[in-house]
């Protein structure tokens, strides 16, 4: 077991570099990116930008040095001055990027017009490193600036203050659905084929092919609009966001009452319609698989044997086919662990729920590629994490299994 | 002369039922799953709607009409004479013509988007599963660890690169000319609509190739590849002839459970602006644009969103259906 864990690990360190690698490729080997219209604005008299000015806004989205130097600059923070040795510098003449290319126009057969860089002016070199800004790389947790959403303050900072919003979410809605989906999956296994087993299968079926975004929206019209605009009795939930930004009143039963923007309540308010959409999605693929694995071992010889010794009904369902049926679903549990963290992107934007998956999804929107290549990252290494754990789980729940 | 008539005789005493082609079993079996039969039939009300698009629709998908927005359901043109039978758009588009357009580009995307993840992880499931060795291992690793992360994330940061920079893959022109014709769009157009077919496609043949190794690795163990291969038979004979017919009935139920699974994903990524963006219609982005108007007109998400939730659910079914068509022993 000791030498998989170790051989394991190796592994996983990889893997990480892999997804590092490309996760910083898909975004950087793109053209465009954050100096994207740069071009078009030089050319504008209104902006005014001086070749200096283009200089200055390349060095900080360090696009004047070479791509391995970029990613290694991300990754673990190096280079970041001239490479000394005994006091003699080491690749003092070796270019790691161009402050100044020189770029040509060419025309090509069918007479279209293209712009390439040619040449280079000015090289950057080693020592021309010292004294930049530099993150202490990605693989020491330092996730560099963000150059948008909150331009210039830590990528840290920005994932600290959205992630307890995230858990507050994902940990509540996988709660109740565990709550609710393993006996709702269990009940419908042991009463297969009766009238509850039918409603209970076409309904989980309805619920696993929603899309979340129409489900969402479907939530908000009928708790957040209709409430406003009909006089149907359906008690108003507010649609968007964490909290609210000042004092609203909502229909209780035959009086009405006020609620303090920001108070336990208002927040309690707030969650409900995200947390149900995330909750009744999970129950419905949850609570099927569950059934279609108790079915599964209902048929084991076991199961027959257990019976057949005259145990009481329970014993045989809790003790003896319950714990064999929940083995593969541990291993589902275990991957919604980088989904959480990743944050329910599209309920997330549809209730405006300022937490992670909306902070990626703004991140894209708005070219701040360290944060959302941070985010990516972190669910990368949380998805490898989770393999492990799944494989060591294994072990835990079924003694069958055995690594070298 | 003896010989001769006693198999006759032994065929007629044979035959006493109708004797059944594969094909005809699992059409039997099929026709017994009551709402899959049902869907199969809405599904194919849905093609036809969308394969007709221009003869239904009355207008064109951008034809504007100024100053007539959101005019109620069944307003005729005074001009023309043609009905907007579900009104107009906040800028003045008719909105029936649009969902119909609509659904044959979301249709046309998430049916190629299956025909090719299916073709290139049928070949590389089949090549990894049925030669093994180092670029096996390899790939399936590769493949395994992306199926792992959660495939939305991914999604949207590799289509919002392509959108941002629509230019970043050369497609070559007679693609997108194709492409258009299927979709009714112009060339240019199209471009981002093939765009999200490389993205939904590209991460879709993943579980593909997964499910066709595991297949192929089970067949390879049967006797019949043994018996052709001692017969002399060339690999690609026996892949093409025996394996991957052999090997098609779970990749078919996976391909139909892949059409509900691109509809709902190419809906999402357009639904939050990174897929197929606003003068071409789709039903995602459409329901997007439904949001800001939803105070005063709260049927109206209904109208662009149930088309996603009926297609979705009725290729649900019938993957279901199929499933317990092709291969009983998989029944949930």
């Amino acid at each position: 077991m000791t030498g998989y864990l170790i051989r394991r690990f190796f592994q996983m360190i990889v893997v990480v570099l892999i997804s590092a690698a490309a996760s910083y490729a898909i975004l950087n080997l793109a053209p465009g990116g954050p100096t994207a219209g740069l071009r078009q604005a030089t050319q504008s008299s209104r902006f005014r930008i001086t070749q200096e000015d283009i200089q200055r806004i390349r060095a900080y989205f360090e696009l004047d040095l070479y791509l391995p130097y970029r990613f290694t600059r991300w990754l673990i923070g190096w280079p970041t001055g001239p490479i000394m040795i005994g006091g003699q510098e080491l690749f003092a003449n070796t270019p790691i990027g161009c402050r100044k290319p020189v770029e040509g126009t060419f025309v090509d057969d069918k007479g279209n017009y293209t712009t390439r860089v040619i040449g280079c002016d000015e090289y950057v070199y080693f020592s021309s490193l010292e004294g930049r800004r530099a993150s202490r790389g990605v693989l020491f947790g330092d996730f560099g600036n963000s150059w948008r959403l909150n331009r210039d303050r830590p990528v840290t900072d920005l994932i600290l203050s959205r992630l307890p919003k995230t858990l507050q979410l994902g940990g509540l809605s996988i709660l109740f659905a565990l709550l609710l989906g393993i006996p709702l999956g269990i009940y419908s296994a042991i009463h297969q084929y009766s009238r509850f087993d039918y409603i209970f299968t076409t309904l989980a079926f309805l619920g696993s092919s929603m899309p979340t975004f129409f489900f969402g929206i479907m939530m908000i019209l009928l708790f957040s609009v209709l409430p406003r605009v009909s006089d149907l009795p359906i008690p108003y939930l507010p649609p968007g966001s964490a909290e609210a930004v000042r004092d609203y009143v909502i229909p209780f039963f035959t009086t009405e009452i006020t609620i303090k923007a920001g108070s336990l309540t208002d927040r309690i308010l707030h969650l409900i319609l995200p947390v149900s959409v995330l909750t009744i999605i999970s129950v419905a693929g949850w609570s099927r698989y569950i059934r279609s694995s108790m079915l599964e071992v209902l048929r084991q010889d076991y199961v027959r044997t257990a019976r057949a010794k005259g145990l009481i009904e329970r014993v045989v369902i809790f003790k003896h086919t319950l714990r064999n049926a929940l083995i593969p679903f541990a291993t589902i549990v275990v991957f919604t662990l980088p989904g959480i963290f990743g944050g329910a992107i599209i309920t997330e934007t549809i209730f405006s729920w300022p937490g992670m998956g909306r902070l990626y999804f703004l991140a894209l929107g708005d070219y701040d590629y360290p944060v959302a290549m941070a985010i990516l990252f972190i669910t990368a290494v949380l998805t490898v994490t989770a393999t492990l754990i799944r494989d060591i789980l294994y072990t835990i729940l079924d003694p069958r299994i055995r690594y070298k | 002369m003896t010989n001769q008539t006693k198999v006759a005789v032994l065929e007629t005493d044979a035959i006493t039922t109708k004797e059944e082609t594969p094909f005809q079993i699992v059409l039997r079996r099929f026709r017994k799953h009551k709402m899959a039969m049902f869907s199969l039939g809405l599904i194919i009300v849905v093609f036809t709607i969308s394969l007709f698009a221009p003869l239904i629709a009355p207008f064109q998908v951008d034809e504007l009409f100024v100053g007539k927005y959101f005019v109620p359901w069944g307003t005729v043109d005074s001009e023309s004479g043609r009905v907007h039978y579900m009104g107009t758009d906040n800028i003045g588009r008719d909105y029936f013509s649009r969902l119909v357009y609509a659904g044959r580009i979301s249709l046309s995307v998430a049916l190629l988007s299956v025909f090719i993840s299916s073709l290139i992880g049928i070949a590389v499931g089949a090549y990894a599963g049925y030669y093994g060795g180092l670029v096996d291992t390899l790939v399936m690793r590769f493949v395994e660890f992306l199926l792992t992360i959660p495939d939305l994330p991914l999604l949207l940061i590799i289509s919002s690169m392509l959108i941002s920079n629509p230019e970043a893959i050369p497609i070559p022109q007679p693609v997108l000319t194709v492409a258009g014709k299927i979709m009714l769009l112009s060339p240019f157009q199209a471009r981002q609509a093939v765009l999200i077919i490389i993205v939904l496609a590209g991460l879709g043949w993943l579980g593909i190739a997964q499910l066709m190794r595991g297949t192929i690795l089970s067949l390879r163990e049967q006797t019949f590849v043994e018996a052709s291969r001692s017969l002399g038979a060339s690999d690609a004979h026996i892949i093409f002839r025996h394996m991957i017919p052999n090997a098609m009935a779970p990749i078919i139920v996976a391909a139909s459970l892949g059409m509900a699974g691109y509809v709902v994903a190419e809906a999402a990524l357009s639904f939050l602006g990174f897929g197929i963006q606003d003068p071409t219609p789709t039903w995602g982005n459409m329901l997007s644009a439904t949001q800001q108007f939803m105070l005063d007109r709260p049927y109206l998400p209904l109208v662009p969103g149930l088309p996603i939730f009926i297609c979705a659910l009725a290729f649900n079914y019938v993957g279901d259906g199929l499933r317990d068509a092709l291969d009983p022993r998989l029944k949930m």
